[in-house]
């Protein structure tokens, strides 16, 4: 039998298999054990010594040969049913996803989380009062007496029910009361923020019944204006992240406070944008001023020892304008297409 | 309080511009709300209607021919309704810009006519919000002449806001003398003669009753035979600059001196009044129709100034209509008198009458102002109306307290921060008519003068210096934290809770959860419905919407979903961090989320069905953000009236609920027909132990690299059995080979008795010593079987 025909033969097998079985088959009829090259090998043993070595070399080549082949036909039919069968599994790779806004926080959050962490490096604690008050922290304790024409400046909710001294409870009308409430519980040295909900009865366009504020007080032996006009003015300059920020203070006037300030800070408007911190026109960002001794007296605290300063911003105010937001209504419609277009994602918060 | 530059040069003399005194005003402590400088309106001129025909397209719109005193007339389309033949009023001519309206005019045609220009309104010009005709001014103006001359716009105006405190600014006089002690100009003397001839004994007599009306001063002279006519020219244009409507001459003087003195004061018919004037309480019975054209019910609480027949004016708050002077008025009987401020303030409130006169008294008047209101009031009806004049009567007396402070100088730098010689402040205080009188090196005593009632302890002269030194000189420094109060920070209970806070909101956003904020208040509705405490009834809600505190957000954020569905949005999750009112003393802060689901039509990307237990999960997984496991809360079903009784739960960690959730209550839904499939929770985290769970560590599972093994158990347990029980003590038979335990299927059947429940869990099981082979496994199944048959009378199901 001439091996270059087996050769032959098997080669032409292999390159017209179509599928791994066939390859399969074939390779069992050549190298199987009843294959024609394994046939081949057998037949050496009745040749001489000389013939064996020669024949059987080329055999072996010949097999190995083949067997390569075969390896090589078998990882291109592998590939091609491979392939035909993801050409099957195509997907419609343009198909669009689910239309999914991203869920955010409400921008108050965002301002309550950088007010308490501004305020945090400077050294101020968090303290909380309820909503609901008495008369005497939300205003006697402030130095608001009644009939005082300062009551008049904040309208103020009023509830059923009454407190011990028989007087209505109130809606606080800011976080002031909060102030009080520390510094009855508390020995100077005080330095706190106390960011809240707080209420006026008072709706339109620029005003909600409910809206938020932050209070802020330090006081210990020796805390003056020049600390308060410094300390404002580093949290201002943060929180808008605006280096150069001008600022203006001016005198004003609160039942609580002695010498009393508000502060303004400049803007600018140019191609309908609001740029803060710089340019001739002034917006009023918060009250502030040296804690009144009367006030101090009030909790308790000797004002020939102790002083200090107290401030209160209006947080949806300043949030409204870092993030360049018009409507303070919609703070509190419960849109959430609102929330999706002015508040923050799981990135930025 | 309004004023105009020149009625200020009145009492100031100053060369200083209107602008520069703006600023001083503000920096002050009177801040500028609005100054309005009309100077420049001399472009726009007097014009007149000649002629007006129907604008053919246009039911509404006139064609007007208009004469603006130039060669040619112009032809304006207008639509104001006041037009007619002969009006004069103020024209534009197109290129011309228009202030109220932000535009420039351009010549064009309007509905197929050509307008070569346009007849003002007032709110075109700025000048008022009236936009209902166009501005009528008198005939005497001929055409072409400017509009400042006609409106007489050529005295800028000054509007500032006047804290409580500054009652002595609340007159043109005040203010000048405040803007003097900041060296703006030099207050003028009042430029008034004192009438010296009285000539008779008043026929009207006072007295004051001795009951607890609040009246401590009054002071009154009779006018005969006065004429009271129109006010001269002056005195009119006076008022209107502000917004005062001229009414006759003696209201406008009372009106005139109130504003520019801050004196109020009261003229009375005398014919239509009794002979004998007290200051008394009312009674029940009385009531009085004010000069507002109001009737008003008074009692025992309010002061009023009555005849010898009924209350003729409520002291310091409002005259009587019937006993006011009018153009027929012969003889007037004026009235000044010093009012109790608080008092005059409580009946002010109680009546809800806001008048000048109010305003000025309970904030506090000069009591030695009485004199010079006097005297400059019967100066000007002298001199204006004619007559004679009484000689005074009066009743009561005036007690001016003079009030000293001790002063120590030093006091200044230590709450300012600044220096500030000892001359210098004294300075400032003499400027401000304050005396300083003993001064030494360290001390002086401070005289307060009689209009600054807001002044009584050293912290008030510090403001004053202050305030006229300049808040601009405060120097700015920055104190340092110290690191002990970083520490405080670090370690403050409510910094922590605003750590968790943060931690949940995350966790809410990342989990699809939109954050909104409603109002901490209930509707009528939301209360009924959700049965809050009646004692949280605002008294004075603006609105139905607002009428109780909250006693749950689920109402408000049900009305959120509804109104958000309604814009179209179809997948809702939100969530609130926010305050519920259980009473007035008892708030708790809470996180609520809800969720209300509807199928996606994208049938390539379906969701997996949301329920109680997709609730369950989303729950588990916001308590893990805070490193809490959520099966080892004692958990039971929930009595709150919002859930679904059979699909709702609590966790409780001792007595402390900390979590509730479930499927909101049918009967609730009902109310929003948009929303089904609607679960919530609230997360009560202020009940979690917030002080200690940050350093709590998490418990640590030791890693391990031996094999590990998974056996399934089925167990028939009474229905009712708690699962999480069964967790907890299946995690505790055995803390060290026991990794997981993990409960995947339930199964109801009759076979097993309709009590009972089989549930299957897995348990995976690891040492860290070693392999463990058959025998170590066999031991731990059995122990397993044994000890969940004998703790929960369960039986294994083969």
């Amino acid at each position: 039998m001439d091996i270059h025909q087996v050769l032959k033969e098997a080669t032409k097998a292999i390159e017209s298999c179509n599928s791994q079985q066939q390859l399969q088959d074939v390779k069992v009829a050549y190298l199987g054990k009843k294959g024609k090259i394994t046939g081949l090998l057998k037949l050496l043993k009745d040749f001489t010594l000389e013939e064996k070595k020669s024949k059987g070399a080329e055999i072996n080549s010949i097999k190995a040969e083949v067997e390569v082949s075969i390896e090589k036909k078998l990882s291109v039919l592998k590939n091609q049913e491979i392939n035909s069968r993801l050409s099957k599994e195509f997907l419609d790779i343009s198909f669009p996803p689910l239309s999914q806004v991203e869920a955010k926080v409400h921008p108050i959050s965002k301002t309550f989380d950088e007010v308490i962490s501004i305020f945090g490096s400077m050294g101020y604690s968090v303290a909380e009062g309820p909503d609901i008050e008495t008369d005497f922290y939300n205003f006697t304790a402030l130095n608001i007496p009644e009939d005082h024409p300062a009551r008049e400046m904040q309208d103020t909710f009023y509830i059923e029910d009454k407190d011990e001294n028989g007087l209505p409870m109130v809606l606080r009308t800011h976080t002031s009361p909060v102030q009080i409430r520390t510094m009855i519980n508390q020995k100077p040295p005080i330095k706190i923020i106390a960011p809240g909900r707080t209420y006026r009865c008072d709706s339109d366009s620029t005003h909600s019944p409910m809206f938020h504020q932050v209070e802020g007080l330090f006081i210990n032996e020796s805390a003056n204006m020049s600390d308060l006009k410094g300390t404002l003015i580093e949290f201002c300059k943060k929180f808008f992240e605006v280096h150069n920020l001008k600022v203006r203070f001016r005198p004003s006037y609160f039942p609580f406070t002695e010498p009393s300030a508000e502060m303004d800070i400049a803007y600018s408007i140019t191609n309908n944008e609001l740029r803060i911190g710089e340019g001739d026109k002034w917006l009023e960002i918060l009250g502030c001023g040296m804690v009144n001794p009367i006030v101090l007296e009030n909790c308790k605290i000797d004002s020939s020892v102790f002083q200090g300063f107290a401030f209160g911003v209006g947080l949806d105010r300043i949030t409204m304008l870092k993030h360049g937001l018009k409507d303070i209504r919609a703070f509190f419609s419960g849109n959430i297409n609102w929330t999706s277009k002015s508040g923050f994602g799981l990135g930025d918060y | 309080m309004k004023f105009t530059y020149q009625w200020l040069l009145q009492h100031l003399e100053t060369d200083i511009s209107p602008e520069q005194i703006g600023d001083a005003l503000t920096n002050l402590g009177l801040e500028l709300e609005s100054f309005s400088d009309y100077s420049s309106y001399s472009n726009f001129v007097v014009a007149t209607i000649v002629d007006f025909k129907k604008h053919p397209n246009a039911d509404r719109l006139n064609i007007c021919q208009v004469d603006n005193g130039g060669k040619k007339q112009f032809q304006v389309i207008c639509g104001a309704p006041n037009v007619k033949k002969g009006l004069k009023g103020i024209f534009a001519t197109d290129g011309m810009y228009i202030p109220g309206s932000d535009i420039t005019l351009k010549k064009g045609k309007i509905r197929g006519e050509i307008s070569e220009g346009m007849m003002l309104s007032e709110r075109e010009l700025n000048l008022s919000d009236d936009h209902e005709g166009i501005i009528e001014i008198s005939k005497d103006y001929s055409n072409g002449t400017d509009a400042v001359t006609a409106l007489g716009l050529n005295d800028p105006i000054f509007e500032i806001g006047i804290t409580p405190n500054r009652g002595d600014c609340l007159g043109v006089r005040g203010i000048a003398r405040d803007l003097a002690a900041k060296d703006i100009g030099k207050l003028k003397p009042l430029n008034f003669k004192k009438i010296d001839e009285l000539q008779f004994e008043s026929p009207i007599k006072w007295s004051i009753a001795e009951d607890d009306n609040n009246c401590d001063y009054v002071v009154s002279r009779f006018f005969k035979d006065v004429s009271n006519l129109k006010s001269p020219e002056w005195l009119q244009q006076r008022l209107i600059s502000i917004g005062l409507r001229p009414i006759n001459a003696l209201v406008d003087i009372t009106n005139y001196i109130t504003i520019d003195l801050g004196r109020p004061l009261h003229v009375f018919d005398a014919d239509k009044i009794g002979n004998s004037l007290t200051m008394n309480l009312a009674t029940d019975k009385d009531k009085i129709l004010a000069l507002d054209n109001k009737e008003y019910h008074l009692d025992a609480s309010t002061t009023v100034i009555a005849d010898q027949n009924k209350p003729l004016a409520i002291a310091g708050v409002i005259g009587g209509l019937e006993s006011g002077c009018t153009e027929t008025t012969k003889n007037v009987f004026l009235e000044v008198a010093l009012f109790d401020p608080s008092k005059v303030a409580k009946t002010g409130r109680k009546l809800g009458i806001n008048s000048d006169a109010r305003y000025r008294f309970e904030r506090g008047l000069d009591k030695a102002m009485v004199e010079e209101g006097l005297e400059y009031a019967t100066f000007l009806i002298n001199q204006i109306c004619g007559g004679t004049v009484s000689k005074n009567i009066s009743a009561g007396n005036i007690k001016i307290d003079k009030i000293e402070i001790p002063y120590d100088f030093s006091f200044f730098k230590k709450i300012i921060g600044i220096d500030l010689s000892k001359e210098d402040q004294a300075n400032i205080l003499n400027k401000l008519f304050f005396k300083v009188e003993d001064m030494n090196d360290k001390n002086c005593v401070v005289v307060v003068p009689s209009w600054r009632n807001d002044i009584r302890q050293p912290i008030d002269l510090i403001e004053e210096i202050i305030r006229v030194f300049g808040y601009d000189n405060i120097k700015v420094t920055t104190p340092n934290a110290t690191s002990e109060e970083l520490i405080i920070v670090k370690s403050s209970l409510n910094n922590k809770k605003n750590k968790v806070i943060k931690k949940l909101k995350k966790s809410l956003i990342a989990n699809n959860y939109n954050e909104i904020i409603t109002f901490s208040f209930h509707s009528s509705d939301a209360h009924r419905f959700l049965e809050g405490d009646k004692s949280l009834m605002l008294t004075n809600g603006i609105s139905e919407e607002h009428a109780f505190m909250r006693n749950s957000m689920l109402y408000n954020h049900l009305e959120a979903l509804e109104s958000n569905r309604k814009k179209g949005n179809k997948n809702l999750n939100i969530f609130e961090v926010g305050p519920i009112y259980h009473t007035s003393n008892f708030q708790e802060n809470i996180l609520f989320g809800i969720s209300s689901r509807l199928d996606f039509l994208n049938k390539k990307t379906p969701l997996p069905e949301y329920s109680f237990y997709s609730l369950t999960t989303e729950v588990s997984t916001f308590l893990k953000t805070l490193n809490f496991d959520i099966k080892q809360f004692n958990i039971s079903r929930s009595q709150s009236n919002h859930y679904h009784p059979g699909q709702s739960a609590e966790l409780h960690m001792g007595k402390k609920m900390i979590a509730r959730y479930g499927k909101v209550h049918p009967l609730i839904l009902e109310n929003f027909p948009k929303l089904s499939n609607t679960y919530c929770f609230e997360i009560y985290f202020e009940n979690l132990p917030i002080d200690t769970m940050a350093r709590k560590s998490n418990i640590k599972i030791q890693e391990s690299d031996f094999q590990y093994s998974e056996k399934d158990f089925s167990f028939i347990f009474a229905k009712d059995q708690n699962l999480y029980e069964v967790y907890r003590f299946l995690t505790g038979i055995d803390k060290k080979l026991i990794r997981q335990v993990e409960f995947f299927d339930e199964y109801l059947s009759p076979d097993i008795g309709d009590d009972n429940k089989s549930i299957t869990f897995k348990i995976t099981i690891q040492s860290i010593d070693k392999t463990l082979d058959e025998k170590d496994l066999e031991q731990i199944h059995q122990n397993i079987i044994n000890k969940i048959t004998d703790k929960f009378q369960a039986k294994l199901r083969s």
